[in-house]
C-alpha cells in the first residue's frame, strides 16, 4: 500500500468510524437491543487501522517521515508520530475490548465508544501534525472527547466535578497556547513546524521566548507538569476504569509530544528547555510520589503516579534537549510506551476488581487499598496482573519499568554533569520511595483473610482478563528484552534530537 | 556433557524453570509443589556443581539486550563458581528442609516460587561480567527476600520487616547504579572484566564515587553498618528462608560484589580504610546486640551480621581469601544454625529462648548438630569456623590498623560468649517446652546432616580451594596447599592470642553469676544494644519525615478550581522571569 494512502486510512479511519459506532449503537438501542453493534464495531475498527499503521510505520522506518497535504493542512508522519501512533492504537483496542463487559448496561454505551475512537484518532493526528495550529486542532478534539469521557458517569458528583476541573484547566492550557501560536506567526509569518525553525530569527528576540513559554506551560497543564497538575487525580479516578487508562497511558504523554513538537520549532534555545524539562520532572517525580503515598484510594494513588512518571519522560526528554544524547530521548519514548503499558494494565487490573467488587453489585464506592485484602486467592489472575503492574512501575526487574528508566538513567550519566548525574541519584531515589506505596498492595493481595467485599466478589469475565494478561506478557517480555523495542524507539529518538540538534549549550553547566 | 556455556544457563535457567512450574501447578496439589521444588533445586545445584572443572576466565556468552544495556556475558571464574556451587547447594538443603518446615501452610506455590526465582537470580549475579545485568540480579533477590520475608501477608510485622529489607537494601542499591552508569558512560560498556583490568583509565574522582558506591551498596545488601537494622527484622519469615537467603546467599552479595571489585579499588585513597572501619564496628556492635537478645533467630541474624564484618574487614585489609574461605564456612555453619533453629521453633512454636530450655533430651540430633555449628561459629578447633576465623584475623593482623584488629579480636570473645548463651538457654537448664516436642522430622534431617559433616570438613579444602579461586585473588597473593596453609594457621601467634580471647568469652558465661555486677554495670550498654545503637530511631524518623512533607504537601492541593488555575498562570509567570533573567 502506497504510505501516503496508508496515511491518509490511518487518520480517517478511527474519525470517519466514530459516527458510525454512534449510530450503530443508539439505533439498537432506539430498537430495544442492546449497545452491542457498537462494542465490536469500535473494536473492529480499531483492529482495522492496524492495517494502514503496519504499512505507514514500514515506510517511515525504512525511508523516513511520510508527508501527507491536503490543501493547508499537512500533516508529517515520522518516528515520534509513530511511536505515538503504535501505543495509541494498541492500547486502546486492549480498553475497548476491556470495557465490554464494564460498559455493559451503562446508559450512554454507544457514546463511550464512539468517543473512544475518536479520542485515538485525534491522539494519531496529533502526532503527526505538521504546522502549529493543526497540532492545535488536534490537540483541542482530543482534549473534548476525553472531557467527555471523564465525566461519563455524569449522574455522579465526583465524575462532574473531576469533568469541570478538567475542562476550566485545560481550556486555560489550551487558550494559553493559542496566544503562543499567535505570537509565532506574528515573529515568523509561517505556522509550519520546519518553517518556523528553518525562519525563526536568531538569536531568538524574546517574543519568541515567551512563545515557548506558553507554550511549555500551556501544553504542561496536559502533561501534568507540576504545578499545573491538579485536575489530573480527580480525572483518572473518575472516569470509568478503561478511560482512566487511556487517560493515564496515552492523554498526558500525547501531551507532551505535543509540547516537544511545539518546542521543537523554537529550537534554537533548547538549552534553556532542556532545563526547564529537568527542573519540572524533579518537581513532578517528588511531588507525585509523596501525594501517592498517602491515597487510601487505588485509583488516585495510581493517577498521582502517573505525575510522577511523567517525571521520569521529563528528565529523559529533558537530557535529549538539553544535552543532545539520543539515550535521553529512546528512553523516554521507551518509557513513553511502557507506562502506557504498565499504568493501562495497573488501571485495568484495578478497574476489573473495581467493576468485580463494586460496581457489579450496583455500588458506587471507589476502590480502596483495603478492599484489595486477599484478593489474590478469589482474583488470582488479577491479583498478578496488578502484582506486575505495580512491581514494574516501581522499577524492579525483570520488568519493563526498570528498563525504561534505565535507559533514561544512563543517559543522564552520559552527560557527564555532576547536576544532572545527581538528578538521577535523586530519579533512583524516588523510584525507591514509589515502592513504599506500590508494594504494600502486593501485600494485601495476597492476605490470606479476604475483605468484605472480595468475599463477596463476582467472576471477572474473559474479555476483562484477557487485555490483562496480553499486557502483563508485554511487560515481563520487554523487561527480558529490551531491545525488541529499539527498531521503533530509536528512529523516534534521532528525529527528536535532530529537531534540537546543535543545542549542546548545556554541557558547560 | 555439556560446555560451560549451556551448565551456566542451566544454572540459572533449571531454578527459574521450577519457580515457574510450581507456581503454575498451583496450590491444588501441595506434594508436587513440594517435588517440583526440590527436584529443580537439585537440577540446579548439579549443574552449578558441574560448572566446577569447567571453569575459565573469560567472558562466555555474549548475546545482546539492546542500545543501551550491552551484552549479556558470564565470567565463570573461580570466585564466580564457588558462589553458584554454595547458592545452589545450600538452596536445595533449604528446599529439602522446607518439604518438613512448610508442611500444611498455604500458598505454597508463591513460597517456592520466589525461593527457585532467588536461586536462579543469584546464581545470575555471581555468574554475570555485565555490570548492568549484576544489578538486575542484584534487584531481583532483593525482590524475592521481600516477597519472603513478608510472606506471612497477615501477620503486620512480617509485612513491614519485608518493605523495611525492601527501602534499606534499595537506596543503598543506587550505589551499585550510580557506579554501572558511571562505567557506561565512562567506558562505553558494562563490560566487568576490562574494568578491572583498566581501572586506572577512569578519571580518578569518578573511580572514587564508585568504590565509595559499592561500599554503601554492599553494606546495605550485607546488613554491614550503618545499614544493619533490616536482617533482624528480616527473621519474620520463614525459617529456610533466613537460612538460605539471609545466611548463606543473599548477604553474601555485598562481600562478593567488594571481592570481586577490590582489584579496581585498592587503590582509591581512603577507601580500604573505609571497608576496614565498616566491617570492624558492624563485627562488634552485631555481637553486643546478639548478647542481649532473647530471640533465637535475632541472635543468629546479628551473629550473621557480625561475621559478615569479619569478611568485610578481612576485604579491607586485603585478605580476599581470608574473606571466602570464611564465607565458605560461615555459609556452611550458619544454614546448619539456621535450619537447627528451625527444627526447634518448629517443634515448640515460639522463638523466645527464654521459654525454651532443656531441649536437649527430647531433640538429640538436634542439639548435637546446632552445638557443631555453634563451636565452628565460636571459632573452636578444629572446626571450619576456627581455621578461618583464624586466617581472617591474621590477614587483619598483617594488612589492617591495630585498632581494627583488638575489635576483631574483642568480637572474637563475645561471639563466644552469645554462642554458649544461645546454646545452654535452648538446650539445656530447667525444661519448659510442653510435653509435645518432637526431634527433627526425616527431610529436616536430611537437610541438617550434610551441612554438620559440612561444617566438620570443608576446612580440609583450604589449599584446593585457593588454587580454584586462582585468578580471583589479587597478585601477590600466595597459593599454600592445605597442610601449608594449616601449619601456618596453626603456629601464628594471633592464633593464640586469639583462642584465649575465646576462652575467656566461654569462661565469662560459665562463671555469669559471678560476673552479675559487671552485667549490671554495663546494662546501659545493653539498652542501647537492642535499639540497635540509635539507628533503629534514625530509621523512625526517616519514615515520619517523608509522611510529615507527604500530609503537608496535601494542604497545597485543596481542590479549588480558582487555586489550580491561579497555579497555571503563577508557572508561566515563573517560566517567563526564569527565560527573562537567564536568557537564551
Amino acid at each position: 500500500m502506497n504510505p501516503i494512502l496508508a496515511l491518509t486510512w490511518l487518520l480517517l479511519l478511527p474519525l470517519v468510524a466514530s459516527p458510525i459506532i454512534y449510530l450503530a449503537g443508539r439505533t439498537s438501542v432506539r430498537l430495544g437491543a442492546t449497545a452491542a453493534p457498537a462494542r465490536w464495531l469500535s473494536a473492529l475498527a480499531l483492529a482495522a487501522a492496524g492495517v494502514p499503521l503496519w504499512f505507514v510505520g514500514k515506510s517511515v522506518l525504512a525511508s523516513g517521515p511520510v508527508s501527507l497535504s491536503a490543501g493547508a493542512i499537512s500533516m508529517r508522519m515520522d518516528g515520534v508520530g509513530l511511536v505515538v501512533a503504535a501505543t495509541v492504537m494498541a492500547l486502546t483496542l486492549l480498553v475497548s475490548v476491556f470495557s465490554i463487559p464494564y460498559m455493559r448496561g451503562e446508559e450512554g454505551e454507544e457514546k463511550y465508544y464512539a468517543l473512544l475512537v475518536a479520542m485515538a484518532g485525534t491522539m494519531v493526528g496529533l502526532g503527526c501534525a505538521g504546522d502549529l495550529f493543526n497540532l492545535w486542532v488536534w490537540f483541542e478534539a482530543m482534549a473534548v472527547t476525553s472531557f467527555l469521557l471523564v465525566a461519563f458517569y455524569r449522574e455522579q458528583r465526583g465524575a462532574l466535578e473531576a469533568g469541570v476541573k478538567y475542562l476550566v484547566q485545560s481550556a486555560v492550557g489550551s487558550a494559553l497556547v493559542l496566544v503562543g501560536i499567535a505570537i509565532v506567526f506574528a515573529q515568523t509569518g509561517t505556522l509550519d513546524l520546519q518553517q518556523v525553525l528553518a525562519t525563526a530569527p536568531r538569536p531568538t528576540p524574546p517574543q519568541l521566548l515567551a512563545a515557548g513559554a506558553l507554550f511549555l506551560i500551556g501544553f504542561g497543564v496536559k502533561t501534568a507538569l507540576v504545578p499545573l497538575h491538579t485536575w489530573l487525580p480527580d480525572a483518572h479516578s473518575q472516569a470509568p476504569s478503561g478511560v482512566s487508562a487511556m487517560l493515564s497511558g496515552v492523554v498526558i504523554e500525547a501531551g507532551l509530544v505535543a509540547m516537544l513538537r511545539s518546542l521543537g520549532c523554537l529550537a534554537p534555545v533548547g538549552a534553556t528547555w532542556g532545563a526547564m524539562l529537568l527542573a519540572f520532572g524533579a518537581l513532578n517525580m517528588i511531588v507525585g510520589n509523596l501525594m501517592a503515598l498517602r491515597q487510601t484510594q487505588v485509583k488516585r494513588m495510581f493517577a498521582y503516579s502517573s505525575v510522577s512518571h511523567m517525571g521520569y519522560m521529563l528528565i529523559g526528554f529533558g537530557v535529549a534537549v538539553g544535552y543532545g544524547i539520543t539515550n535521553g530521548a529512546a528512553g523516554g519514548f521507551f518509557h513513553l510506551l511502557n507506562h502506557a503499558l504498565m499504568k493501562g494494565l495497573a488501571f485495568m487490573a484495578a478497574g476489573a476488581l473495581l467493576y468485580s467488587l463494586h460496581i457489579a453489585r450496583g455500588s458506587h464506592d471507589p476502590l480502596t487499598v483495603e478492599d484489595l485484602n486477599g484478593a489474590g486467592s478469589r482474583y488470582p489472575v488479577t491479583a498478578f496482573a496488578l502484582s506486575v503492574a505495580v512491581l514494574a512501575l516501581g522499577g524492579l526487574p525483570p520488568l519493563s519499568g526498570f528498563m525504561s528508566k534505565w535507559q533514561i538513567f544512563v543517559a543522564g550519566f552520559e552527560t557527564r554533569s555532576l547536576g544532572v548525574e545527581l538528578l538521577v541519584i535523586f530519579a533512583a531515589i524516588n523510584s525507591v520511595l514509589s515502592l513504599a506505596y506500590y508494594a504494600p498492595l502486593v501485600n494485601r493481595m495476597y492476605r490470606h483473610e479476604p475483605s468484605a467485599v472480595v468475599a463477596a466478589g463476582r467472576r471477572v469475565s474473559f474479555l476483562m482478563g484477557a487485555p490483562l494478561v496480553v499486557l502483563t506478557l508485554l511487560v515481563v517480555v520487554l523487561g527480558f528484552w529490551p531491545g525488541l523495542v529499539d527498531f521503533i524507539t530509536h528512529p523516534a529518538a534521532i528525529h527528536l534530537v535532530s529537531i534540537f540538534g546543535g543545542s549542546a549549550a548545556l554541557a558547560q553547566f | 556433557m555439556p560446555n560451560i556455556e549451556t551448565l551456566a544457563l542451566l544454572s540459572i535457567g533449571l531454578p527459574w524453570a521450577g519457580a515457574l512450574l510450581v507456581w503454575l501447578v498451583q496450590d491444588r496439589k501441595p506434594p508436587l509443589q513440594h517435588a517440583l521444588a526440590v527436584i529443580f533445586a537439585l537440577a540446579g545445584a548439579a549443574a552449578a556443581i558441574a560448572m566446577i572443572p569447567l571453569k575459565t576466565d573469560v567472558n562466555v556468552l555474549h548475546f545482546p539486550l539492546g542500545s543501551a544495556f550491552g551484552l549479556v556475558t558470564f565470567l565463570p571464574d573461580g570466585l564466580a563458581v564457588f558462589l553458584a556451587v554454595v547458592a545452589t547447594t545450600i538452596g536445595s538443603l533449604a528446599v529439602i528442609f522446607s518439604v518438613d518446615y512448610m508442611r500444611g501452610e498455604r500458598q505454597l506455590g508463591r513460597y517456592y516460587a520466589y525461593v527457585l526465582f532467588f536461586i536462579g537470580s543469584m546464581v545470575g549475579l555471581v555468574l554475570s561480567s555485565n555490570l548492568l545485568l549484576i544489578f538486575v540480579f542484584w534487584e531481583i533477590t532483593a525482590l524475592c527476600s521481600y516477597a519472603l520475608i513478608s510472606f506471612y501477608n497477615d501477620d503486620p510485622k512480617a509485612v513491614s520487616a519485608g518493605i523495611k529489607a525492601l527501602i534499606i537494601t534499595q537506596v543503598g542499591g543506587i550505589g551499585l547504579l550510580a557506579g554501572a552508569l558511571f562505567l557506561y558512560a565512562y567506558q562505553g560498556n558494562y563490560d566487568v572484566p576490562t574494568f578491572l583490568a583498566g581501572a586506572a583509565r577512569l578519571p580518578p574522582n569518578v573511580l572514587a564515587l564508585m568504590a565509595f558506591g559499592f561500599l554503601i551498596a554492599a553494606a546495605a545488601k550485607s546488613a554491614q553498618f550503618p545499614f544493619q537494622t533490616w536482617l533482624p527484622d528480616a527473621m519474620e519469615a520463614p525459617t529456610p528462608v533466613s537460612a538460605l537467603i539471609h545466611a548463606a546467599t543473599m548477604v553474601n552479595a555485598g562481600v562478593y560484589l567488594l571481592a570481586r571489585f577490590y582489584p579496581a579499588f585498592e587503590a582509591v585513597p581512603n577507601w580500604k580504610l573505609a571497608v576496614v572501619a565498616v566491617g570492624a564496628i558492624t563485627a562488634l556492635m552485631a555481637a553486643v546486640m546478639a548478647i542481649v537478645s532473647n530471640d533465637l533467630k535475632r541472635v543468629l541474624a546479628y551473629s550473621t551480621v557480625s561475621q559478615l564484618g569479619y569478611m568485610v574487614y578481612a576485604i579491607g585489609t586485603g585478605g580476599i581469601f581470608a574473606s571466602q574461605f570464611h564465607l565458605l564456612s560461615h555459609a556452611v555453619f550458619k544454614a546448619l544454625l539456621f535450619l537447627s533453629a528451625g527444627a526447634v521453633i518448629h517443634a515448640v512454636h515460639t522463638r523466645d529462648m527464654r521459654e525454651m530450655g532443656g531441649l536437649g533430651k527430647q531433640m538429640p540430633l538436634v542439639k548435637v548438630v546446632m552445638i557443631i555449628g555453634g563451636l565452628a561459629l565460636a571459632g573452636i578447633p578444629v572446626l571450619n569456623g576456627f581455621w578461618s576465623k583464624e586466617l581472617v584475623l591474621e590477614a587483619g593482623h598483617e594488612g589492617g590498623p591495630l585498632w581494627a584488629w583488638l575489635f576483631m579480636l574483642v568480637g572474637a570473645g563475645l561471639t563466644a560468649l552469645y554462642t554458649l548463651r544461645f546454646l545452654s538457654m535452648v538446650f539445656y537448664g530447667e525444661p519448659r517446652g510442653g510435653p509435645h516436642v518432637h526431634d527433627a522430622g526425616p527431610a529436616m534431617k536430611i537437610a541438617l546432616v550434610p551441612l554438620a559433616l559440612g561444617t566438620l570438613t570443608t576446612w580440609l579444602l583450604a589449599g584446593s580451594f585457593g588454587h580454584f579461586l586462582g585468578s580471583a585473588l589479587p597478585e601477590g597473593h600466595e597459593v599454600l596447599g592445605t597442610a601449608a596453609l594449616l601449619t601456618r594457621i596453626a603456629t601464628a601467634p594471633a592464633t593464640f592470642v586469639a583462642l584465649a580471647v575465646v576462652a575467656l568469652g566461654l569462661a565469662a558465661w560459665w562463671q555469669r553469676s559471678k560476673l552479675a555486677g559487671v552485667a549490671h554495670a554495663l546494662r546501659g550498654v545493653g539498652k542501647m544494644a537492642s535499639q540497635s545503637f540509635g539507628f533503629e530511631a534514625l530509621n523512625r524518623g526517616v519514615v515520619r519525615l517523608t509522611v510529615a512533607s507527604a500530609e503537608s504537601l496535601r494542604t497545597t492541593h485543596n481542590g479549588v478550581l480558582n487555586w489550580n488555575v491561579m497555579a497555571i498562570l503563577v508557572g508561566l509567570v515563573v517560566v517567563l522571569a526564569i527565560l527573562a533573567l537567564g536568557g537564551a
